[in-house]
């Protein structure tokens, strides 16, 4: 469907291209954004915002410039064009080669989240009911703080470009979550939470999580993690549930292949890489039991779109492929500047005040073809870790340290108890090398809040993992 | 370029006029971020945003309910009113509700230069062209960022506060990379006349110059000397994990069950002063609540914590004015205007006094696996060598540091001059803490890993 036309975007667009802009284009995005909070049963707060905007980029004298504005009025939008080329201009003066764009045909068209149920139109007596009887699942005879949450988003964005690109899309997006922390005195305190139930979906998600027997999973987590023992100080096997992975998906696998990092953009705030474009096809990254895709286009997921903020449509592209780098996430700028095609669009911006920079899309652990329980029945003596604590890594992501929230002891292929105290650090390819078997239960997770870029954008993105085991991995463990 | 008192805080106050509600504030945050990128000696984005935030909220029935969005028309602020009254009318009471901020003398703000907040992208381009051309002129690549920010905060709300403050923020960071390494330097304060392009330059290209031949450290505990940014990453664990009302509520704070007592050594000193004219603040709260100084720790002891209106209201005292933007902290306090105690050290001494130890310059992605110990881990970068017998002998591949900040303060031996300084994750928009902070010399740091070299 052809959108229609915004006057507005495109007088704005026509404007850059007659002052000399070789490209332009001009965003529109409207943001809304509705949650509600339980805390120890009683709601703790309901929230509603909403933003709008208009960002107008150009490349001018062979360089970037970019203003935004949240007035519509036909001052303010004049303005935003003499700044956007005024800031070109101060660029240019420093470049030795203008920006290139790699090529792509122009795009029209609309996209739309499948929606089962909008989560906006659902009560909030029926959302809150709902928190309620999560919050009694919490309930644990040391549990000292229960929370709960649910929270809608949509995003309605029209992007017109001086080359004939003119797309609409309507994302809207579900979340929840739950949290307990329990204490008991002679104890540390033990936290079990999740923050990352995010779907590019409606309220049928927040259905499909069923939020009190996940509250119940997470009261028997922090009480039994109380009373664990320490973890034994050793090289072990480890198991990781699709949840912590998706994590280390995202900052050991995603950060690096940002083709912006390897071009120093980012080398000043969120660093560089471990990952060169000498390495393509070459670099050992995983066993051959670790393929990582990027894709644009998984139902559901918070990285999928319709176009990417330069216009790309959303397509899929492999990064790891069965352990050896193969590709990068890119924009249409990173993209010619690496003298690559264009294999994946993944220039995007947070809100209409944001430049779109490379982000991930849905970056995802390709699933293997064991079930849980065969990989599981292969750990002698091992550990699984359910969730991520606390994470830390080098600017390079080569180096990492994550601990976790809970820990099963694994004894001759089953689940017995729990330890605690565990953390592990590790160079990348070495842990991804000591992967010896991904499981068939691929499942998707998400992400809000990918922090990268001056100003500051979060970044919704999307991870899919199965279950994986690691053999002979050092861990530490404190008390 | 600037809205001003009246054209910020009129809006505010006429929406109030009709709103119908127990008590109801709004507060409006306005951003001009004005910020320019390079590098490889290149400017390679440079943007300027313009935005308003503003935050309704609507006391109805003893609940409080909240809304955003971003315009000062009348119509949508009155939209705004009763979207965060509806919002109310679905929670449950807070019993514990200590009710809105009254007026209050809101001191005069400091941290405004009206020539900053008319900065201009040329300018900006400039700065940035001594950087690159220092580092060209090595044979070396810079990159960073020039920021200049002008904000306007105002608060109004049914008791009768109103209060208005301009503030600016500019800010400069090189890094410079060699073939072999790469060094750091920054320029932090809130007027562009605080941002020294060539010194900036100068300090990041000694550093990359050094970085050559780096080896390895082995984990272990070690004398070193910590920069004031690497010192400002340390003050923010202990900020986020122990320094608000809510923390000691909730018993995870250090200082929890211990005031009065020695918690670190005595050469730490630490306090929160938002009115201290060398600092980048507003002198209230989103609140509207004026700033007070607290003491948080003074030679080692445990003395206070900051607390906004309900935390003030938990533990039976009036709130110090740091109440924090609710889209990043949550209600009960936070402590984001730290100063710590410095000492005369000159750089050459605090060397001068490790026999073998290691030289952080900042850190990258730090994170607390123990927040009840104010534990940070994180690696070091653009900047990590060895010193021994008093001198830097060799540049360090980045390491791995593990360890409380009580156990790093306990063993300060001396103290460089404060510098206005923060921490990598504040420097980058994902928090709001700014240190007046010294370099440190201390007896033991704890190493617990390298990356490769």
């Amino acid at each position: 469907m052809v959108p229609e036309r915004d006057s507005q975007l495109a007088d704005l667009v026509d404007l850059g291209a007659r002052r000399g802009a070789a490209y332009a284009d001009a965003r529109r995005v409207e943001r809304e954004y509705e949650a509600v909070a339980v805390r120890d049963g009683e709601v703790e707060s309901v929230t509603r915002s909403a933003d709008r905007g208009i960002g107008f980029r150009v490349i001018y004298k062979g360089a970037w410039g970019f203003a935004a504005t949240d007035r519509t009025d036909e001052a303010s939008l004049r303005s935003v064009v003499d700044e956007a080329f005024a800031r070109a201009a101060a660029a240019a003066t420093t470049r030795a080669a203008p920006v290139a764009l790699a090529p792509v045909a122009a795009q029209r068209g609309e996209y739309r989240t499948a929606l089962g149920r909008d989560p906006f139109a659902v009560p909030l007596a029926e959302r809150i009911a709902l928190l309620r009887a999560a919050d009694a699942n919490l309930k644990g005879p040391h549990a000292v703080s229960r929370r709960g949450s649910i929270a809608a988003y949509r995003t309605r964005k029209h992007l017109v470009t001086s080359e004939g690109t003119d797309v609409q899309q309507e994302i809207v997006e579900s979340g929840a979550g739950v949290a307990v922390t329990a204490v008991k005195a002679g104890a540390k305190p033990a936290q079990r939470y999740d923050s990352r139930l995010v779907r590019q979906a409606g309220w049928e998600f927040i259905e499909h999580l069923d939020l009190p027997s996940r509250a119940a999973r997470y009261r028997d987590d922090a009480e039994a993690m109380l009373d664990a023992p320490l973890a034994a100080e050793r090289p072990t096997t480890l198991v990781f549930t699709p949840e912590f992975l998706a994590l280390l998906v995202h900052e050991s696998c995603g950060h690096p292949t940002e083709a912006d990092r390897v071009l120093e953009h980012e080398v000043a705030f969120a660093g560089t890489t471990f990952m060169w474009p000498k390495d393509r096809g070459a670099l050992r990254y995983g066993s051959e039991h670790v393929s990582m895709t990027a894709d644009a286009t998984v139902p559901g997921g918070m990285g999928t779109f319709g176009w990417d903020d330069d216009g790309v449509p959303a397509l899929r592209t492999k990064l790891v492929d069965r352990g050896t780098f193969v590709g990068y996430l890119t924009s249409r700028e990173t993209a010619a500047a690496l003298g690559l095609p264009v294999a994946i669009g993944s220039a995007r911006a947070e809100g209409w005040q944001h430049f779109p920079i490379v982000r991930m899309v849905n970056v995802s652990l390709d699933p293997g073809t064991q079930s849980y329980d065969t990989l599981l029945r292969g750990v002698d003596e091992g550990l699984l870790l359910e969730a991520p604590a606390s994470y830390s890594l080098d600017d390079k992501r080569q180096n990492f340290h994550f601990s976790t929230q809970s820990a099963r002891v694994i004894r001759r292929g089953a689940l017995e108890g729990y330890a605690r105290g565990i953390s592990f650090q590790s160079l990348t390819p070495a842990f991804w090398a000591r992967c010896d078997r991904v499981a068939d239960d691929w499942e998707l997770h998400g992400f809000l809040s990918c922090a990268k870029g001056e100003p500051l954008q979060l970044m919704r993105v999307g991870h899919g993992a199965a279950h994986a085991r690691f053999r002979d991995v050092p861990i530490e463990v404190r008390a | 370029m600037i809205n001003g008192r009246d054209a910020m805080l009129a809006p505010l106050q006429a929406a109030l006029r009709a709103a119908k509600a127990d008590e109801a504030e709004l507060w409006v945050h306005r951003r001009r971020a004005a910020i320019t990128r390079y590098a490889k000696n290149e400017i390679h984005q440079n943007a300027v945003a313009d935005e308003t935030h503003v935050q309704a909220r609507v006391v109805a029935g003893g609940a409080i309910g909240i809304a955003t969005a971003n315009s000062l028309d009348p119509a949508d602020l009155e939209r705004l009113l009763a979207d965060a009254k509806a919002a109310a009318l679905e929670s449950a009471p807070n019993a514990d509700w200590p009710g809105l901020s009254g007026p209050a003398e809101v001191p005069e703000p400091r941290a405004f230069d009206a020539e900053t907040a008319r900065a201009d992208a040329a300018g900006q381009a400039e700065a940035i062209a001594r950087v690159t051309a220092a580092a060209k002129g090595r044979g070396f690549r810079a990159a960073g960022t020039h920021q200049v920010e002008l904000t306007e905060d105002a608060l109004a709300n049914t008791n009768g506060a109103a209060a208005y403050a301009p503030g600016t923020m500019a800010y400069l960071r090189a890094l410079v990379t060699s073939d072999t390494g790469t060094g750091w330097a920054e320029d932090l304060g809130w007027s562009t006349r605080a941002l020294d392009p060539a010194d900036v330059a100068a300090r990041a290209i000694e550093k990359a110059a050094l970085d050559r031949d780096r080896t390895q450290l082995a984990p272990g505990e070690y004398e070193a000397v910590f920069e004031e940014l690497a010192v400002a990453e340390v003050l923010r664990f202990m900020s986020l994990t122990g320094l608000t009302g809510q923390t000691l509520k909730d018993g995870r704070s250090f200082m929890a069950g211990r005031f009065g007592e020695q918690v670190t050594g005595p050469r730490f000193s630490l306090w929160d002063d938002a009115l201290d004219e060398r600092t980048l603040a507003i002198p209230f709260d989103v609140e509207g609540t004026p700033r007070r100084r607290v003491a948080l720790v003074e030679g080692g002891v445990a003395k206070g914590v900051v607390h906004d209106r309900q935390s003030a209201r938990w533990f039976d005292t009036r709130s110090t004015g740091h109440a924090a933007d609710p889209r990043r902290y949550s209600v009960g306090g936070h402590a984001g205007n730290l100063t710590m105690a410095g000492g005369d050290a000159t750089r050459e001494q605090l060397i001068s006094a490790v026999k073998r130890g290691v030289l952080i310059t900042r850190f990258h992605y730090t994170n607390t696996p123990d927040p009840k110990r104010a534990t940070m881990t994180g690696t070091t970068r653009d900047g990590t060598f060895l010193i021994e017998d008093g001198r830097v002998t060799h540049a360090l591949a980045n390491v791995r540091y593990t360890m409380s900040a009580l156990d790093l303060f306990a063993g300060i031996d001396l103290l460089g001059p404060q510098r206005l300084a923060r921490d990598w994750w504040s420097s980058n928009g994902m928090g709001s803490i700014v240190c007046l902070c010294p370099p440190i010399k201390v007896a033991r740091a704890t190493i617990t890993g390298s990356s490769p070299l």
